[in-house]
């Protein structure tokens, strides 16, 4: 028994101290992402477009000398296990942090991070998420009040729908883009007829279709995930309800277009512009080392934005010579030029912002393809 | 008024899945008086398994027979399951205090479950279309082919059900047993395959709710049981756990419930008030509304 005890103790302190071995001669970054869970598919994407980035970067040579190592936090798409992934990873001394993928586990983490120092990007679109002041968040997606007032214009404006109804889940994210749509569609004089909140994966969508149904809309904009939203059409045309639906950007995603099922045809989706019709050249590559090393095309374009946030901040540390965290965040902040990225140009605004954002309109075809309905 | 009957539509299919799922934790206490918590995942697995024998055994035929194979194959599926799940979880902590049989199916719940993941993954599975989508408007209100399919086939094996309970000697067999097992087994019955029976027979009725919501709802995840438990159980509570008409009674009530409260008040707050009219049921009735006849519990 004693024996036992004692090979116990000695392999325990022999892992502790691999763990602690070689940490000056590596650049640790942290993946924070829903690897399990409902959004299990996007938060995959963004933990192998992570490692592949990774992989790249350290064939030629890594960052200043160093390897990166990719340390992957599971925060399951819930805040609370958000908050745990990031005392974990600072405990474990990420320099940066990848992800989340959701604004409310983005959210949740935030702030330990900010203490920390630690660098974070995230495709988290929610406004809060910028509001704070922390001078370690970076977004690398676009801000909801940006799609809300391409959304609301087009709507009010372009397809000149008179009865509006806006429904949303309790997260963030999908609650700020709601509240945001829905008063940019009143500024420009549109009628919304309901606002309503549905419970994210709770599936039975039906009650609440049902009494949105009675206010006879013609169109539903929908902010909220893939995974409701797919279910949300298709009990919206098994009810009957002959109103257009408009999907938020975390729609877009080739599991919508599967839970619906037939109900897919004629549904719309409002995002940027997906990954394949991606057109600059460092996206084609990376996409084609993706698909290499994976066997499937990237979930959606969510995913290579956190890859484009991990390359501006490894940049700046190049630029800036050393690995300072702050330094690192002020040259992003202040970057006269934007670097050359995958969904685009990147260059942040001062509060953390990405500069820029471009919105197309996607009608989805009887076979499950996108088809540019409108572009920004 | 059209509002209202498209609710209880709504409420009624949802209903009778709670009612099928609800069956499984009812029979089981009713013979045991275990809570059975590992049913809500053998729900979620019976889901999974109907995709993989959809996948790899029927080449994703789409034909009626195909669908009707489906339904047979994931039941036997998931009342093997359920044998296996009584012999190793249950059996060996039969004569042990209840609370380790309970802390015993909390553990058998989470094995199943994270099997489940292990097996097909964390990432939500679609289920596929194989039934039709078929619509009938009736002035506003508007029924699916595959609501009436649930509503219709769910009634059959609950009536099913009830007349092997009450007129067969298998069904006597299980009431006997439900009253007292030492009484049963010196009458002579093999109160060991009665166990197993009701196993067989939660299992299948379970693996049924669990395909009804692959087919209802097309998004199947690994952890889908606890949601769909945890109402089966509070359905089979309300009407009284241990009575069979009972678990019919109160997944039907809860599911009408719940539609209401969603349509007419608020979706935010359909699950809390869910839990307060659990609460009044157990305040005014603490055996659950049909849970009168104590002695004849099954």
């Amino acid at each position: 028994m004693l024996r036992k005890r004692a090979l116990f103790m000695s392999l325990l302190s022999f892992s502790l101290f691999a763990g602690t071995v070689n940490a000056e001669d590596v650049l640790k970054v942290g993946v924070q992402a829903p690897i399990t869970g409902s959004y299990a598919n996007e938060g995959q994407g963004i933990e192998n477009g992570v490692r592949l980035l990774a992989e790249q970067i350290n064939a030629k040579g890594g960052v200043l000398g160093k390897k990166i190592e990719v340390i992957t936090c599971d925060d399951q798409g819930t805040a609370m296990a958000a908050a745990i992934c990031a005392k974990d990873l600072v405990n474990k001394g990420v320099k940066m942090v990848i992800g989340s993928y959701t604004s409310t586990c983005a959210e949740a983490a935030q702030k330990t991070y900010f203490k920390a120092g630690v660098l974070q990007t995230s495709d988290g679109t929610a406004d809060s998420l910028t509001e704070k002041g922390y001078w370690t968040f970076l977004r690398n997606s676009f801000p909801n009040s940006a799609e809300a007032e391409f959304a609301a214009k087009y709507l009010v404006e372009v397809k000149k729908y008179q009865r509006i109804v806006v429904l949303s889940d309790f997260s963030t994210y999908a609650d700020g883009l709601a509240n945001a749509t829905e008063e940019a569609i009143k500024k420009l004089g549109g009628n919304v007829v309901s606002r309503d909140k549905i419970k994210a994966d709770s599936q039975n969508f039906t009650p609440v279709l049902t009494n949105i149904k009675s206010k006879k809309p013609d169109a539903i904009f929908f902010a909220g995930y893939y995974s409701d939203g797919g279910l949300l059409r298709a009990q919206q045309v098994a009810l009957g309800i002959k109103a257009d639906f408009y999907g938020g950007d975390a729609n877009d995603n080739p599991d919508f277009v599967k839970l619906a099922g037939s109900a897919a045809k004629d549904a719309f989706i409002i995002n940027v512009p997906e990954p394949a019709a991606l057109p600059t050249p460092i996206a084609k590559s990376f996409i084609a080392d993706y698909q290499a090393k994976y066997g499937e095309m990237p979930p959606s374009i969510w995913g290579l934005m956190n890859i484009d946030g991990m390359r501006a901040i490894i940049h700046a540390m190049e630029q800036n010579g050393d690995f300072d965290t702050k330094k690192a965040a002020d040259y992003l902040h202040n970057m006269d030029k934007p670097l050359d990225g995958i969904t685009g140009p990147i260059a942040f605004a001062k509060d953390g912002n990405r500069k820029g954002g471009a919105y197309v309109v996607k009608r989805i075809q009887e076979d499950g393809s996108y088809s540019n309905e409108y572009v920004q | 008024m059209d509002i209202f009957l498209q609710q209880l539509a709504n409420g009624l299919t949802i209903g009778s899945m709670f009612a099928l799922v609800a069956l499984g934790y009812t029979m089981v206490y009713g013979v045991m008086k275990l809570i059975n918590f590992a049913h809500g995942d053998m729900v979620a697995a019976s889901a999974f398994v109907g995709l993989t024998i959809y996948t790899h055994v029927m080449g994703q035929a789409t034909s009626l027979f195909a669908v009707i194979a489906i339904f047979l194959l994931s039941a036997a599926s998931m009342a093997c399951v359920g044998i296996i799940l009584e012999r190793v979880a249950y059996r060996p902590l039969r004569t042990a205090p209840r609370l380790s049989a309970v802390v015993s199916a909390l553990g058998a719940s989470m094995i199943i479950q994270n099997g489940i993941m292990l097996i097909w993954g964390p990432r939500m599975r679609i289920f596929p279309e194989l039934v039709p989508q078929v619509y009938w408007d009736f002035g506003g209100v508007v029924i699916s082919l595959i609501q009436v399919i649930i509503l219709i086939l769910s009634l059959v094996l609950m009536v099913a059900l009830y007349l092997f309970v009450e007129k067969t000697r298998m069904g006597a067999a299980i009431r006997a047993s439900s009253i007292d097992q030492d009484a049963a087994r010196l009458m002579g019955i093999n109160v060991n395959n009665v166990i197993a029976l009701i196993f067989i027979i939660g299992s299948s009725l379970g693996a049924v709710g669990g395909l009804f919501i692959g087919l209802y709802y097309r998004g199947i995840t690994f952890n889908m049981g606890w949601q769909y438990g945890l109402y089966a159980f509070i359905a089979a509570i309300m009407g009284g756990i241990g009575n069979i008409p009972g678990a019919m009674l109160g997944g039907m009530l809860l599911g009408l419930f719940n539609a209401f409260i969603s349509g007419y008040v608020s979706s935010t707050w359909a699950d809390a008030f869910t839990f307060i009219l659990l609460i009044v049921i157990l305040i005014v009735r603490p055996t659950g509304i049909l849970g009168e006849r104590v002695a004849e519990k099954v």
